[in-house]
Order: structure tokens, then sequence, then C-alpha cells
């Protein structure tokens, strides 16, 4: 236990004393939040938009961030892998399980502060925009929000043991764009229906916006809620065996 | 018992052999350094001493533990030290330290104790509050040395702890590694003639995988009929090299 808290401690400080983690993991996720914002008070009440509603777009956001969250992890691992640093630490008596949870664990709590951060400034928005926002409601989705970030941690530290410097943040970045919009984060699927509304079902992405977004108005119904939180739950767990195993595996290739 | 004992210890990477059948004794207490050109192996033999490679035939052993079938035994009782200097960038010297020996002990006040011994033994007090990007090379090759030495290893392996360095770094490091001379078993691997001299109490040299010859200095200036040893080592190289042809 006390390799998996120092090894995690330095994996927290590392990224928190990386200004680019500020920018793309807090600045970036608020000043979209601001511009959709904008986006959306200039969109005709008659359209019958509301994506970009402050209500709405919190938990998109919420979610958007933990993309970023994603990114890092994958840098993390890649770069401690590309140096002789992972070197040093296999030859000490660290186990793969304690390298695989002091990556994640830090993250999620750096996920976890980030959507407090972000849940405060939607509240913000909305008392300026003049829209309700359920405080319990963001409240109990900061909780929510976890089986996501989890999710996307073990994303990132998948492509950061597969992948070198280079190609990882690559990915990366798919995933991001990926989720963005068929996660419907700025994209209404339910709206749009037909194929585009089965291809967003067919990805994990769609259900952690969904379920934030309920969560968000407390609104806990088997398909808003239930059955998201499940499959995003069921993702996050079958993301962090198959995550932990390669990284395994990829250590004991290193040391073969 | 020796420190580290290895019988016909071979690597192979698909079809080049890195280390060939490497037959080697070193003395508990004694500074052994693996003198070779680039890709003679040295490298290599490390790894598998430390665990972090696995040998692809013959045995090896440190302190009596089998490099096979005793991995996490070994992994207690050794420190390394790689080529590039294996720190954490973002954190300070101290927090370097501390975070290793947190690796190795749970208690805080041994844990903080063992990070100011090392501190004052190693002279990082200067820069103990500094992140170590910001460290001179000299100053990280300290600090990755420093941490390889907060578990108190029976074995340290510093894998060319000097590679880069300016003279006078280069010569603050030798006088630390020369503090820990019979404390410990240490393996250095270099390529510098003047470090292996001046540090070591024998010395092998490895040529294409191969220890071509093994002893003190003198051992190795009586071997070659050379005097000095970059003289000695290079006919032994050059012999070795020939018979391999």
């Amino acid at each position: 236990m006390n390799k998996i808290k120092a090894f995690s401690t330095r994996n927290r400080k590392e990224i928190l004393r990386d200004p680019l983690s500020y920018i793309f993991c807090l600045a970036f996720p608020l000043v979209m939040l601001i511009i959709m914002t904008v986006v959306n008070s200039s969109i005709p009440k008659q359209a019958g938009m509301t994506v970009f509603r402050i209500d709405n777009l919190s938990a998109g956001i919420a979610v958007f961030g933990q993309t970023f969250v994603m990114l890092f992890t994958a840098l993390t691992v890649t770069k401690d892998r590309s140096g002789s640093f992972l070197v040093r630490m296999y030859a000490t008596p660290m186990k793969s399980t304690d390298f695989t949870i002091g990556y994640i664990l830090p993250m999620i709590i750096i996920s976890f502060f980030q959507s407090i951060i972000i849940y405060i400034a939607s509240f913000i928005i909305s008392i300026i925009t003049d829209v309700d926002l359920n405080i319990g409601g963001m409240l109990l989705s900061i909780i929510t929000l976890i089986p996501s970030a989890i999710m996307f941690i073990c994303f990132g530290l998948l492509f950061g043991t597969l992948f070198n410097e280079k190609s990882a943040p690559g990915l990366c970045s798919i995933i991001i764009s990926l989720s963005s919009f068929l996660g419907c984060i700025f994209f209404d699927a339910d709206a749009t229906g037909g194929a585009m509304l089965k291809i967003c079902k067919a990805l994990p992405f769609y259900y952690c916006t969904k379920s934030a977004r309920s969560c968000v108005k407390l609104d806990f119904s088997s398909s808003t809620f239930i059955i998201p939180i499940i499959i995003v739950i069921v993702c996050a767990t079958v993301l962090g065996i198959l995550s932990s195993a390669v990284f395994k595996s990829k250590m004991k290739a290193d040391l073969s | 018992m020796n420190a580290i004992e290895t019988k016909d210890l071979t690597k192979k990477y698909k079809t080049k052999t890195a280390v060939d059948a490497l037959n080697l004794t070193v003395n508990e207490g004694e500074l052994f350094s693996l003198l070779g050109v680039n890709g003679a192996g040295k490298t290599t033999t490390i790894r598998m001493l430390s665990c972090l490679s696995t040998p692809t035939s013959g045995e090896a052993y440190v302190n009596g533990k089998s490099c096979k079938d005793e991995k996490d035994e070994i992994k207690k009782i050794i420190g390394i030290s790689p080529q590039d200097t294996a720190v954490a960038d973002n954190l300070t010297v101290r927090e370097n330290l501390d975070f290793m020996a947190s690796v190795y002990y749970t208690d805080k006040a041994v844990i903080n104790e063992k990070v100011d011994d090392i501190i004052r033994i190693f002279n990082l007090s200067e820069v103990e509050n500094q992140k170590a990007k910001t460290l001179s090379g000299g100053w990280k090759r300290k600090l990755s040395i420093a941490m390889a030495l907060i578990s108190e290893p029976k074995v340290l392996f510093l894998d060319e702890p000097t590679l880069g360095l300016d003279v006078l770094a280069r010569r603050e490091l030798w006088h630390a590694i020369e503090s820990l001379k019979g404390k410990m078993t240490i393996i250095l691997t270099t390529h510098y003639m003047e470090e292996a001299e001046h540090l070591s109490d024998r010395i092998a040299i490895m040529i294409s995988g191969k220890i071509k010859a093994c002893g003190t200095v003198a051992d190795l200036e009586e071997l070659s009929g050379k005097k000095g040893l970059e003289e000695a080592f290079v006919a032994i190289a050059e012999r070795g090299m020939s018979e391999d042809e």
C-alpha cells in the first residue's frame, strides 16, 4: 500500500506542477463552457435547441474535461516509459498493480476536483443566464461522474502503455473528438435520431454524458440514468481490467 | 559468499548475442568495473543482474539469490542508477528521495531519517528544494545515485554514471562513489579508462558480450604486456576482436 501511495503522490505532483495540465484540463473546458453559453444565447428560443443551455452543457463539459485527464494520463505513462524512470522503478519491489493503481488514483482525484470547478462555474453562469441548475443534482453528478473518469483514465493508461510519446497523444485526440461529437456534448443525437443516434449509442461516450446530464436534473429514470450509468460502469470496469492486463504484459515483455 | 556470481550467463536478441556465456565472480564489498566499448554487453549484463532482463540461458546469483527464481528477493537488496538520469523532473530533490524511500519503508520517521542522511552524505542540501528538471547534469547524476542508495542496498549497479559530465562534475561524482567503497558491492559500467582505474578494485574487459580479461589494473597490464590501463585495454580489445573474427 505504501508503494501505491508513494507512486500516486509522485504522479499527482508531476501533473499538478505542469502548467499545461491546467490549460488543458481546466482552462480549456471553462472557455468552452463560456463560448457555448454565448452560442446558446444567440440561438432563438423557437429553435427548441437546448444542448448548449447550462443545465445540459455543464455535465457535457464535465465529461469533456475528463477526456483531457485521459490525455495527461497517456502523456505521463509514455514519458515514464520513454526515459529510464520506469526502468529504475522496475528494479524496486513494486508490482504491476502498484504501477497501474498509482497511475489511476491521482487522476481520479484530479478529475473529481475538475468536475467541482466546472460545476461551480456552471452555477455562476446559471445565475447570470437565469437558468435553474439544481445544486443537489450537481453534487450527486460529481459522484456519478467517477465511473466515466475511470473509463477515460484507463483509455489514457492503455494508450500510454501501448504507444509512444508521439502516437499516444494523437490517439487521445481521436477519443477527445469522438467523445465530444458522438458523446453528444456539443450535439444532440437524441433530437437527430436515425443512424447518427445508433452510432452514438454504440459507443460508451453517449452514456457518460447522458447519465451525468440526467443526474444534474435529478432524473433517475431507468432509460436516462440507471441503464446509461450501468453501461459506463461496465465499460470502466472492462477498460480498467484491460489496461491493467496490458500494462502487466508490457512490463513482463520489457523485463524479458 | 560472493556478491555476484554468473555461470555461462547468456542473452540473445534474435540473431545477436549481447552477452555470451559470461562467467563472473564479484566479492562482497568490492567495486567491480565492466569496461568495454559501446555494444560490448555491459548494460545488458547489469540489466540481467538487476532482474530487468531475463537471461536466455545460464545462471546469475546476487548475494546467493537466483536472478531467475528469486527476483523479488533480489529487488529488495539492490539499487540501480540507470544510464539516463531516471528522476522525477517536477519533484524537488528532497521529494525524489522521499518518494524512493517511501517505496521501501512505511514509517515516516524512518523515511525522513533516510532522506536527511542521504542529503548530508551526498551534499545535496544546497539543491534539496530545487526541482530535478532545473538541476545541472552533475547534480542530476548525484541525485540519481542517491535515489539508488536510499534503500541501503547490498549491491549497487551504476550504469555509466559519469557519461556526458564535465571533468569537475565527474571528479565530484568519483568522490561520492569512492565514499561508498567497502560499504556495499558496487558494479560499475564505464568506457572511461581513468574512471575504471581510479575507482575499481578489479576490472573486467568486455568485448562482443564476452569477458576477455579480468583482474586488477596491474593484472591487466601484465596480461597485455602494456603499461597503463588504456594501452592494456586497447591491446586486449584488439586481440579479443581478432579472436572473434
